[in-house]
C-alpha cells in the first residue's frame, strides 16, 4: 500500500509535526483526480449494494408464492359452482305390453314419482327398454359406429323394473331380487293400463315402491348436502339423526383400508387357522364387489397368551344361560389396546381391526351377557367376534383344550360377520335389500361426500394461504390445485349426467389431489417473527456497515450538489 | 295428555339435537417435553405422568403422540436405571413396561411439533407418528418445559412462539382435524402463550400468569432433582383421585375449580371465549371427553331382522359368495378350454385374471442426473481457481 501512495505525487505529503505546528492551516484543496477517486469508491460500493446485495436478499428472504385461482376454489367451496344432482335412470321392462300402453304407464308413473319427491336434487328418470332377454339388439343395429361413444354418454342404470302379468293376484306385488339390480313387478292382468285413465293403479304402486327404496338413500343425501350447508333443509331429525349416528360409525374416506384380521386367544391353542382360504373365500368377493369405491389389503396375525387389560371387567358365569358372559358396558373395555399389538401402522390409510377371540376353554362358551350375541362393532374401528369352538378332550390331564387348528368351516360365521361389520365400518346403508343396489347407493354417497370435502379443502387452503402470506406456496401445490378443480368440475358433470361411477372416479382424485395441496410438505409456514424481533436480528448486521456508507453517501452527494451550484452561479 | 306428549317428543328431540352436536367420535392426546437434560427431570416426569394418566382412561397408544426430547430412564446419572419417577415415595413407575414414545431426543423441534398438527409430513412418516385427528376428535395438546413470555423453548436450542401455535391451530380448524380441543400448558407465564389463539372449539389453560414462574413441587434427595411441576401434580391429583374411571362425570369445570392458587404458587388461568356458549358451556364438558376414549360399541344381536341387521347382510353375503364362486369356476373351466384348444382369444371380459407375479428390480431414490450436478460442481470449481490465479497473476503484475 506503501508503495502505491507513492506514486501518488500528492501536493499534500506533509509530517505530522508540521501539521501540528500551525493548527489553523487549511488542509490544501483536494485535486479533482483525488475527488473522482472517491466518488468512484462510493458509487463502487452502492452499486455492489444496489445491484447484487439487495438482489440477492430480496431473493433469499422473500417466499415463493404459486398463483392459485382464489375466487375460483373459494367458490367450490361456498357451493356456487355445483350444485349436485343424482338423477338415477330406471329401466321400465315391459315384455307383455304394448307399446302406447307402456308409455303411457310410463309416463303417469313419471308423474306420480315427481309428485311424490319432495328433493329435487335427487330424482328418479323412468326410461322405457326391450325386454331384458333380448338386450339392446336394436340398439346395436342403429349405432354400430358409436357404440362406444355411447356406452361413455350413456347414465349409469340404477335400477330394471320388469313388469310381468301374473294371472291369480288380485293386487300388485313386487319382488326384489337380492343378487341383481332387478324388480320384479307382478300384477293382474286386468290392471294393464289403458290410456284413458288419468291414474292407474298400476303406476301408482311402482311409484311407491320406488320412492320406498331410495328413500334412505334420500334422506342420506341430503343429509350429507345439509351438513354442509349448501343451502338445503335437513331432513326430519330423527331421521338425520340415525343417519347421522350410522356416519360417525363408518370410517372416513381413504383411498386404501388396511384390514387387519387377528386371532387372540389367552392360551395356546389354536395356533393355526386356515385364514387364507377364509379371506379368499368369504371376503375377497366383497372387497372385489367394493373394488370401484376403495382398494384394500389385508393382513392377519395370531396371538397367543393374549390377556385382558387389568382394569377390564371378567367375564363371569351365568347359571340360567350356562355360559360365561360379558356385560355390555365393559365390551369398551374388552380389547387391551395396551397390550395387544393393534394397528399395525402400515401404510399410509387406516387400518380396520377384526378381532376374532377364542376364550379359554374353562370360560367357554362366553357370549355377551344382554342378548347372548357373540360379536360386536366398535366404530371408526373395527370388530370383535367371540368364537366358541367345539372343545376337544384329549389332554393328558383330561381338561378340555382348544383345537390347535381352526378349519374352514369354523371360521364361517366369524367371517360372515366381519363382512357384515366391514359393510357397515365402510357406511353402507341398511336398505334396500338387494346388495348391489345398497353398493350403488354407496357410490352416489361417497361422490357426494367427496364431492363436498375436496371443495372443502379447496375453500380451506384458500383461506388459509389468504391468512397466512408467510406461507411458501410452492408450484406443485398450484398444479394440484388445478387439478382438483377440473376433476370436480368432471364430477360434477357425471353427476349432472347420471354416470355415477365416473363421478366417483373423478371425485376420488380430486380428494387425492385436494389432500395433497393442503398437505404439502414444503407448505410449512417459516417461524414467526414479530417486527421488532427483525430489527433486532439486522441491526447488528447492517449499523456498522450502513452508517458509514450513508453517511459517504451524503457528504458525497452534498459535495455534488454544491459543485454544481458553484458551477451554475458563474453562468 | 296430547299437548303433554308433544311437549316431550320436542323436549326429546332438543335433547337428541344436543347430544349429536356435543359427540366426539375419538380422542387425541397430544403430550410434549420441551427440554432436554438431566436436571429438567421433572417435565419428563410431568408428561409420561398425564401419559399414564390417558392411558389409564382409555386412550390407545396409537391415539397418543408423546413427545420426550431426553431419555431420563437412561441418563447415567439416573440412580434407579430404567425408571422415571413423579414422587418421591417412588410407588409408581411411570416409564413401565409398556410405553410407546413417538418423537424422542433431537426429533422433537418446532418443525416437527407444527408439522404434526398440520399432518404436513413425509408420506413415508408412519401412522404412529401422525396426529390422524378428524373432524369429530377431541384433542388434548399438553406441553411442558422453559418458556417466557409468549414462548416456549424446545431443547435448548429454538422457541415456539405463541403466534405458530395460534396458527397451527388455525390450520387444524381449517382442515377439521379437532372438534374439541384442549390445551395444557405448564411452563413460566405460560397463560401469555394462548393469548394468540384465534380458531374455535378450544379451551385453554395454563399454570401462571405472565411475569409468574411456575415452581417444581418437590424433589426427590436419591434421584437428586425436581420430580414434578406444581400445577401438573395438582391436575395429577384431580385426576388420580377423582376421575376413577372412564364413565366420571366430573367436568372440565370442576378441573379448573380445583385449582388452588396457594397449594400452585402462581396463578393459572382459564381462556374460555373461543369456545361456543363460552365459559357456561365449556365448563360441562366433561374431563373424560378430553382425557378419556369414547368407545360406544355396537353389540350386534344374531336375531334381528331389521333391515341392514346382521342375519340379514350375512344372507346377502353368501348369496354374493355363491356367485363369485360359480363365476370363478366358469372361468376356469373357460381357462381349461383354452388351454387345450391353443386358442388365442383369451376371455378378456373377466376381470379376475391375475397377472404373474413380477419380481421388483432394485430402483434408483434419487432422480436427480448426477452428471449435471457434477458438472456444476466442476465448473465452480474451475471458475474460483480461475478468478484465483488470475488475482494472484495480477497482484503481481502490480506490485
Amino acid at each position: 500500500m506503501t508503495g502505491k501512495n507513492g506514486d501518488h505525487e500528492s501536493p499534500r505529503v506533509s509530517t505530522p509535526s508540521n501539521a501540528n505546528a500551525n493548527v489553523k492551516r487549511i488542509p490544501p484543496p483536494e485535486s479533482p483526480a483525488a475527488v473522482q477517486t472517491r466518488f468512484k469508491v462510493i458509487a463502487a460500493f452502492w452499486a455492489v449494494i444496489i445491484f447484487l446485495g439487495f438482489p440477492i436478499w430480496w431473493k433469499t428472504t422473500s417466499v415463493y408464492r404459486a398463483h392459485i385461482p382464489f375466487q375460483e376454489m373459494v367458490d367450490w367451496a361456498d357451493g356456487k359452482t355445483c350444485r349436485p344432482v343424482f338423477p338415477l335412470e330406471i329401466h321400465l321392462a315391459t315384455p307383455a305390453m304394448q307399446s302406447p300402453e307402456a308409455q303411457h304407464l310410463l309416463r303417469t308413473t313419471q308423474h306420480t314419482l315427481d309428485d311424490l319427491n319432495e328433493f329435487a336434487t335427487h330424482h328418479l328418470r323412468l326410461k322405457l327398454t326391450n325386454d331384458s332377454d333380448t338386450p339392446t339388439t336394436q340398439d346395436d343395429e342403429n349405432s354400430q359406429g358409436n357404440a362406444s361413444n355411447a356406452e361413455k354418454e350413456a347414465a349409469d342404470t340404477a335400477l330394471t323394473v320388469r313388469l310381468l302379468p301374473q294371472e291369480d293376484l288380485a293386487a300388485p306385488r313386487s319382488e326384489l331380487h337380492a343378487d341383481t339390480t332387478q324388480l320384479d313387478v307382478f300384477y293382474p292382468p286386468s290392471q294393464t293400463p289403458v290410456s284413458s285413465s288419468s291414474n292407474p293403479p298400476l303406476s301408482a304402486f311402482i311409484a311407491g315402491e320406488l320412492q320406498q327404496l331410495y328413500a334412505e338413500e334420500k334422506a342420506t343425501i341430503a343429509h350429507i348436502l345439509s351438513s354442509h350447508a349448501v343451502g338445503l333443509d335437513s331432513p326430519s331429525p330423527q331421521v338425520a339423526g340415525s343417519i347421522s349416528r350410522r356416519w360417525r360409525r363408518s370410517m372416513q374416506y381413504a383411498e386404501i383400508y388396511h384390514l387387519s384380521f387377528s386371532l387372540f386367544t389367552p392360551g395356546p391353542a389354536p395356533s393355526a387357522w386356515d385364514i387364507e382360504a377364509a379371506v379368499d373365500e368369504y371376503l375377497s368377493p366383497l372387497l372385489r364387489a367394493f373394488a370401484p369405491i376403495s382398494n384394500f389389503t389385508v393382513d392377519t396375525q395370531v396371538q397367543l397368551y393374549a390377556t385382558f387389560s387389568p382394569t377390564a371387567t371378567l367375564p363371569e358365569y351365568d347359571e340360567t344361560e350356562a355360559a360365561w358372559t360379558l356385560k355390555k358396558e365393559g365390551l369398551s373395555a374388552f380389547v387391551n389396546a395396551a397390550e395387544w399389538p393393534l394397528n399395525p401402522s402400515i401404510g399410509n390409510g387406516p387400518t380396520i381391526n377384526f378381532i376374532l377371540y377364542i376364550p379359554d376353554p374353562s370360560q367357554s362358551p362366553l357370549v355377551v351377557k344382554e342378548n347372548r350375541a357373540s360379536s360386536w362393532i366398535i366404530p371408526q374401528w373395527g370388530g370383535v367376534f367371540l368364537l366358541n369352538p367345539p372343545l376337544s378332550q384329549t389332554d393328558s390331564s383330561g381338561d378340555r383344550v382348544n383345537p390347535a387348528h381352526l378349519p374352514l368351516e369354523t371360521l364361517r360365521p366369524a367371517f360372515m360377520t366381519f363382512s357384515h361389520q366391514l359393510l357397515t365400518l365402510l357406511g353402507t346403508p341398511s336398505t334396500p335389500v338387494s346388495l348391489p343396489l345398497r353398493l350403488q347407493t354407496l357410490i352416489r354417497v361417497r361422490a357426494a361426500t367427496l364431492l363436498l370435502s375436496a371443495s372443502s379443502t379447496m375453500g380451506s387452503l384458500a383461506r388459509l394461504t389468504e391468512s397466512l402470506p408467510s406461507i411458501p406456496i410452492p408450484a406443485t401445490v398450484s398444479a394440484s390445485v388445478s387439478a382438483t378443480l377440473s376433476r370436480l368440475a368432471a364430477t360434477c358433470s357425471h353427476l349432472r349426467a347420471g354416470r355415477f361411477g365416473a363421478a366417483l372416479a373423478n371425485a376420488r382424485v380430486a380428494e387425492k389431489e385436494a389432500e395433497r395441496s393442503f398437505f404439502e410438505k414444503s407448505m410449512v409456514g417459516q417461524v414467526y417473527f414479530p417486527d421488532e424481533h427483525k430489527v433486532a436480528v439486522y441491526l447488528p448486521l447492517l449499523g456498522p456497515i450502513g452508517v458509514p456508507l450513508v453517511i459517504g453517501l451524503i457528504k458525497e452527494l452534498k459535495r455534488v450538489v454544491a459543485s454544481w451550484k458553484a458551477q451554475r452561479r458563474p453562468t | 295428555m296430547a299437548l303433554l306428549f308433544r311437549f316431550l317428543q320436542v323436549l326429546s328431540l332438543l335433547l337428541l339435537a344436543g347430544a349429536v352436536a356435543a359427540e366426539h367420535t375419538s380422542n387425541w392426546a397430544v403430550l410434549v417435553s420441551t427440554s432436554r437434560f438431566w436436571f429438567n427431570y421433572r417435565h419428563l416426569a410431568n408428561v409420561l405422568s398425564l401419559y399414564r394418566t390417558v392411558k389409564r382412561l382409555g386412550i390407545p397408544d396409537s391415539q397418543i403422540i408423546l413427545m420426550l426430547p431426553d431419555d431420563m430412564a437412561c441418563n447415567p446419572r439416573n440412580a434407579f436405571p430404567g425408571t422415571v419417577y413423579s414422587n418421591a415415595d417412588r410407588a409408581v413407575d411411570l416409564y413401565g413396561d409398556n410405553i410407546e414414545v413417538d418423537y424422542r431426543g433431537y426429533e422433537v423441534t418446532v418443525e416437527n411439533f407444527i408439522r404434526l398438527l398440520t399432518d404436513r409430513l413425509d408420506e413415508d412418516v408412519p401412522r404412529s407418528k401422525r396426529l390422524g385427528s378428524d373432524a369429530g376428535s377431541n384433542v388434548l395438546v399438553y406441553m411442558t418445559g422453559h418458556g417466557g413470555d409468549q414462548f416456549l423453548k424446545f431443547q435448548d436450542a429454538e422457541e415456539i412462539g405463541a403466534w405458530d401455535l395460534a396458527d397451527a391451530f388455525g390450520q387444524m380448524w381449517e382442515k377439521k382435524r379437532y372438534h374439541e380441543l384442549l390445551f395444557m400448558i405448564d411452563t413460566c407465564q405460560a397463560n401469555t402463550m394462548y393469548t394468540h389463539f384465534y380458531s374455535p372449539n378450544i379451551v385453554a389453560t395454563g399454570s401462571s400468569e405472565i411475569d409468574q414462574s411456575s415452581y417444581s413441587h418437590h424433589a426427590d434427595n436419591d434421584v437428586g432433582v425436581a420430580v414434578i411441576d406444581r400445577w401438573t401434580y395438582y391436575v395429577l391429583e384431580f385426576l388420580e383421585t377423582q376421575v376413577t374411571s372412564a364413565t366420571s362425570k366430573l367436568t372440565l369445570g370442576d378441573l379448573f375449580d380445583s385449582y388452588d392458587e396457594s397449594k400452585i404458587h402462581s396463578q393459572p388461568g382459564v381462556r374460555w371465549d373461543l369456545f361456543p356458549g363460552g365459559e357456561q358451556e365449556g365448563r360441562l364438558r366433561t374431563v373424560v371427553d378430553f382425557f378419556g376414549n369414547v368407545q360406544n360399541v355396537e353389540v350386534e344381536n344374531a336375531n334381528a331382522t331389521d333391515p341392514g341387521s346382521l342375519k340379514e347382510d350375512l344372507a346377502e353375503i353368501a348369496q354374493l359368495v355363491e356367485k363369485w364362486r360359480k363365476r370363478d369356476e366358469e372361468y376356469s373351466a373357460i381357462l381349461g378350454d383354452s388351454s387345450k384348444n391353443h386358442t388365442a382369444d383369451a376371455p378378456s371380459s373377466h376381470s379376475l385374471h391375475l397377472a404373474p407375479k413380477k419380481t421388483v428390480g432394485p430402483t434408483k431414490m434419487a432422480e436427480d442426473n448426477s452428471w449435471s450436478k457434477r458438472l456444476v460442481g466442476l465448473s465452480v470449481v474451475g471458475a474460483c481457481t480461475a478468478i484465483w490465479v488470475a488475482g494472484s497473476i495480477l497482484g503481481h503484475s502490480s506490485v
